[in-house]
C-alpha cells in the first residue's frame, strides 16, 4: 500500500537502513510526523551535522571530529600495544570493558572476495607502518569470530609476525556469570575446544 | 516431538491457513498441485530453515506477495519451541526461535529433529555424489550442533576462495589465497571427519536394516573418496588437515586455471556397496530402492537415540513408489510419533489416522474423522 507521496517518501529512506523492515519504516514515520516539529528538525539536524562533522582519524581510522581521535590523544595510553577491530563500533564495546589501555587500529571491514574486499581494500599497509612508527610490540587481533574474520586475523598474524610483533586473538568462551546451561550449543562447542590447562 | 501447529501466510499456494495437526498420523490427500507437499516443504522449513525441495527462499513466496510467513510451534514433554521465520523476495530472512534471534541455523537445526522421505529419494543412491554428501552433511547436523556450524563456514569459506578465483583469476593475490587455504583445509578436515563418523554408524545399521526391509541379508559398506586423497577412514582423521592443505597447494595452478576449487570434501565422492558390488551400477532398482529407505530409516532412528525425542516424519507421496511388501515392512519399521503424509491416492497409504482435504489454498479435515 501507497501513502501520500512525503510520507512514502520517508518510508522509503527509512525502510533502507539496515535491521528496519517495512513495518518499522512505516511506524518509524508516522511517530515522526506526530511529535513536535522541533524535535523532527533536532533529528534531521543531527544526521546533517554527524556527516558534516565527524571523520576518520588521520592515526587509527576511528570516527572523530578532529584530526586525531580522543584515544589516540590522550598520552595516558600504552602505544606499545594495538587492537585492531573490524569497525569503529567495535572500539567503543572494547573501550567498555575498561581492560584495555592501548591504541586501536580501524580495518574497515574483513577480507571477503564476496563482497569485493582484499586486503588492498582494508587499511592494513598503514597498520605496518604504524607497528614500525609507533613501535608496537602486541598486536591484538579482535576481528569477529566468523569466516571472514577469522581468515582475516590469519592474514594478519602472517603479514605481522615477520616484523617481530607478538600476535594474539581474542579467546572464544563462554559468556561470564550466567549459568553453564545458559550456553548455546555452538558457544560451548568452541569453549570446549579451546579449553585450558589449569 | 510433535508440530502444535502451523501456520502459513503468502507461503506458495497459500493465502493464510492454520492447521492444527494431530499428535500420531497426518494423512494429507489431494490432487497433484493442490499444495500437499508445499505444505510439507513449510514442516520441513520450519525444522531445516531449507527446503527439501532444493528451491531458493525466493520461490517460496506466493506470487504477489512480499514475503512469506510460517511460523510453527514443536512441543515435546514439557519443553516448546516456537519457530517463526519471515522470508521476504528481497533481501534477508529474519528467523525467531520462541521470540529471539538463534545465534545460527545450526541452533535450530539441531533443535527440531524431522526426517523427511522424499518421492525421489532414489537418487540417494543412483545419482551422483552431491546427494550422498548432503544426506550425511544433514543427518551429521541435526544430531550434533557444531557439525551443522563447520559445514556452514566450510561452504561459506569455499564460497569466498572460488569468488576470488573466478573474480581475479591469475591476478589472485598469492598470500590471501594462503590463507584461504588454511581456513578451508582446517574446516574441510572437520566436515570430513563428520562424515566418517556417521558412514561408521551407518554401516552397521544399514547391513540390518536391509535384511529387515525384505532383502536377502547381505553387508552393506561404504568406501569414501577423497578427492584427491584417495580412500580415507576414520584412522586417517588425525593429518587430515595437513593433507588437504597441501593437496589445495598442489591444486592451485588448476585451480588457478579453471577459477574455482577442484580438492575437498565439496568434491568427495561416497561410494555405497551392498555385498561387494557397487549399489550404483551393479544392484537392483528395488535393492537400490531398499538402501534408499533404509538411509531414511536409519536417520530416523539415529535422531531419536541420540537426541532422545522421537523425530518428526515427512512422507512426501512415497507409497505411490513402493511395492505393498515394501510399504508394510517400511511402516513396521517407524513405531510412534508424529507423521505427516502426502498423497493423491489415498487407498495407498497404510496408515491409520487424521485424513485431511487439501484443495484452493485450503486444508481441511475430513468430516467424522
Amino acid at each position: 500500500m501507497m501513502f501520500e507521496a512525503p510520507i512514502q517518501r520517508l518510508i522509503d529512506e527509512l525502510a533502507r537502513l539496515p535491521g528496519i523492515g517495512r513495518k518499522s519504516a512505516q511506524r518509524l514515520a508516522f511517530h515522526i510526523l506526530h511529535v513536535e516539529e522541533e524535535d523532527a528538525r533536532r533529528l534531521a539536524e543531527s544526521i546533517l551535522s554527524m556527516r558534516s562533522e565527524v571523520r576518520l582519524c588521520d592515526r587509527c581510522f576511528n570516527v572523530t571530529d578532529s584530526e586525531e581521535c580522543s584515544i589516540c590523544r590522550d598520552l595516558r595510553r600504552d602505544p606499545s600495544t594495538m587492537c585492531v577491530v573490524e569497525r569503529p563500533q567495535d572500539i567503543v564495546v572494547v573501550e567498555k570493558t575498561q581492560e584495555f589501555r592501548g591504541r586501536y587500529h580501524v580495518l574497515g571491514g574483513s577480507i571477503s572476495p564476496i563482497e569485493g574486499i582484499g586486503p588492498d581494500q582494508l587499511r592494513m599497509r598503514e597498520l605496518v607502518a604504524r607497528i614500525e612508527d609507533e613501535q608496537v610490540s602486541e598486536v591484538i587481533v579482535a576481528t569477529n569470530p566468523t569466516v571472514e574474520g577469522d581468515t582475516t586475523a590469519l592474514y594478519l598474524a602472517r603479514l605481522l609476525k615477520p616484523l617481530g610483533v607478538r600476535v594474539t586473538r581474542l579467546a572464544s568462551g563462554l559468556p561470564v556469570g550466567g549459568d553453564l546451561d545458559y550456553a548455546d550449543e555452538l558457544t560451548l562447542g568452541r569453549a570446549l575446544v579451546g579449553r585450558r590447562e589449569m | 516431538m510433535e508440530l502444535g501447529w502451523i501456520e502459513l501466510s503468502g507461503y506458495r499456494c497459500y493465502p493464510e491457513i492454520r492447521v492444527e495437526p494431530a499428535p500420531g498420523v497426518n494423512v494429507f490427500v489431494g490432487d497433484n498441485g493442490s499444495g500437499k507437499t508445499s505444505l510439507l516443504e513449510a514442516i520441513g522449513y520450519l525444522s531445516s530453515l531449507r527446503s527439501f525441495r532444493g528451491a531458493p527462499d525466493a520461490a517460496l513466496v506466493r506470487t504477489g506477495d512480499e514475503a512469506a510467513l510460517v511460523r510453527g510451534e514443536f512441543v515435546a514433554g514439557e519443553r516448546s519451541l516456537r519457530v517463526e521465520v519471515e522470508i521476504p523476495v528481497e533481501g534477508r530472512r529474519r528467523v525467531l526461535v520462541n521470540g529471539k534471534r538463534p545465534s545460527s541455523r545450526a541452533e535450530v537445526v539441531s533443535a527440531v529433529p524431522l526426517v523427511a522421505f522424499l518421492p525421489d529419494d532414489l537418487d540417494l543412491v543412483k545419482r551422483g555424489p552431491s546427494q550422498r554428501r548432503d544426506y550425511l552433511d544433514d543427518l551429521a547436523a541435526g544430531l550434533w550442533p557444531s557439525a551443522g556450524a563447520e559445514r556452514t563456514d566450510y561452504e561459506r569459506a569455499l564460497r569466498q576462495r572460488n569468488t576470488l578465483l573466478r573474480k581475479e583469476g591469475r591476478r589472485a593475490d598469492r598470500a590471501t589465497l594462503d590463507v584461504w587455504d588454511d581456513r578451508l583445509s582446517h574446516l574441510g578436515a572437520m566436515v570430513i571427519r563428520r562424515r566418517l563418523e556417521l558412514l561408521e554408524r551407518l554401516e552397521p545399521r544399514l547391513s540390518a536394516l536391509y535384511a529387515e526391509l525384505g532383502e536377502r541379508p547381505e553387508v552393506f559398506t561404504t568406501r569414501y573418496e577423497g578427492a584427491p586423497l584417495g580412500p580415507l577412514s576414520l584412522s586417517d582423521v588425525p593429518g587430515l588437515r595437513e593433507r588437504l592443505l597441501d593437496a589445495l597447494g598442489a591444486a592451485r595452478g588448476a585451480d588457478l586455471e579453471r577459477r574455482v576449487t577442484t580438492v575437498g570434501p565439496h568434491r568427495d565422492e561416497v561410494v555405497a556397496i551392498i555385498g561387494d558390488r557397487d549399489l550404483r551400477t551393479r544392484a537392483s532398482q528395488g535393492e537400490q530402492r531398499t538402501v534408499a529407505l533404509g538411509l531414511r530409516v536409519a536417520a530416523y532412528e539415529m535422531l531419536r537415540e541420540e537426541k532422545g525425542a522421537t523425530p518428526v516424519l515427512v512422507l512426501d507421496d512415497v507409497f505411490s513408489e513402493l511395492d505393498p511388501g515394501r510399504s508394510r515392512r517400511l511402516v513396521e519399521k517407524l513405531p510412534g510419533g508424529q507423521v505427516f503424509v502426502s498423497t493423491a491416492r489415498e487407498e495407498e497409504v497404510p496408515l491409520v489416522g487424521t485424513r485431511w482435504s487439501v484443495a484452493g489454498g485450503r486444508v481441511t479435515v475430513r468430516e467424522g474423522e
